[in-house]
């Protein structure tokens, strides 16, 4: 058998972060108590859309707060 | 051959001039140059864990395999896996160790390194308990799902991840 061009994650469709995110959260899995539920609260991504015009501060654009899940 | 080693050189100053500014910004307190300690800068995505720190020695575990980093070491990109960043402060002190998931490790040329991963952890934070249920679950999942598919690839990062705490920690796997 050849040796793949590349990753065996990015064979199968996931990216360096998902990848690396995937491997993060298993070593936050893997933690003692208080310092897990602290860092557990780390793998939650959110984005906020603001749009912007000329006349206006930035009007939100949709929910505030959207979570981020595809890293995940 | 001529070519290859000015395309060699041109890469070679590219990354001093990189180098440079990176020198411009070091703290004139934190000097590399005076002893034999080489510089740390060793951050995760939303801390540092140290920032301008002298230190002796760090063992850094690349893709490759476990490399150590000196003062005056060549210069070095790597990818990391997961596995345990040894920090030795003082030359012939015990090292200090942090389990890290994943991420990259750049040494340049005026003996700054940078780690920057994703998660660390000490490992005394590591629950030694856990760690065998993590990796029967994970081969489990492993060995149930199709070839070739996200389940599969998600299962063998976690079973990888899985048996690299178990060997930092010194915990037996089924």
């Amino acid at each position: 058998m050849s040796a793949a061009a590349t990753t065996y994650w990015r064979i199968a469709g996931l990216t360096y972060l998902q990848y690396t995110s995937k491997a993060a959260g298993v070593l936050r899995a893997a933690l003692k108590e208080p310092l897990r539920t602290k860092t557990m609260a780390k793998e939650k991504i959110f984005f906020k859309r603001l749009e912007w015009s000329s006349k206006m501060i930035g009007q939100p654009v949709g929910p505030l707060k959207v979570e981020v899940t595809s890293l995940k | 051959m001529l070519v290859a080693r000015g395309i060699f050189q041109l890469a070679a100053r590219r990354g001093v001039h990189t180098t440079r500014i990176l020198a411009s910004t070091a703290p004139a307190a934190a000097d590399a140059s005076s002893g034999d300690n080489l510089i740390l800068n060793f951050s995760l995505p939303a801390a540092s864990i140290y920032r301008n720190k002298p230190v002796a020695s760090v063992v850094i575990p690349g893709l490759a395999g476990e490399y150590g980093v000196t003062k005056n070491h060549s210069p070095v990109i790597a990818e990391l896996k997961a596995g345990v960043v040894q920090i030795v402060h003082e030359t012939g002190q015990a090292p200090e160790k942090f389990f890290v998931s994943g991420g990259f490790a750049l040494t340049h040329a005026n003996s700054v390194t940078d780690i920057a991963v994703v998660e660390a952890a000490k490992l005394e934070d590591i629950d030694a308990e856990e760690v065998p249920k993590i990796y029967a679950e994970a081969m489990k999942d492993y060995n149930a799902a199709a070839e070739g598919s996200k389940e599969k690839v998600e299962a063998q990062i976690e079973v990888e991840v899985a048996k690299s705490l178990a060997g930092a920690l010194g915990v037996a796997l089924t």
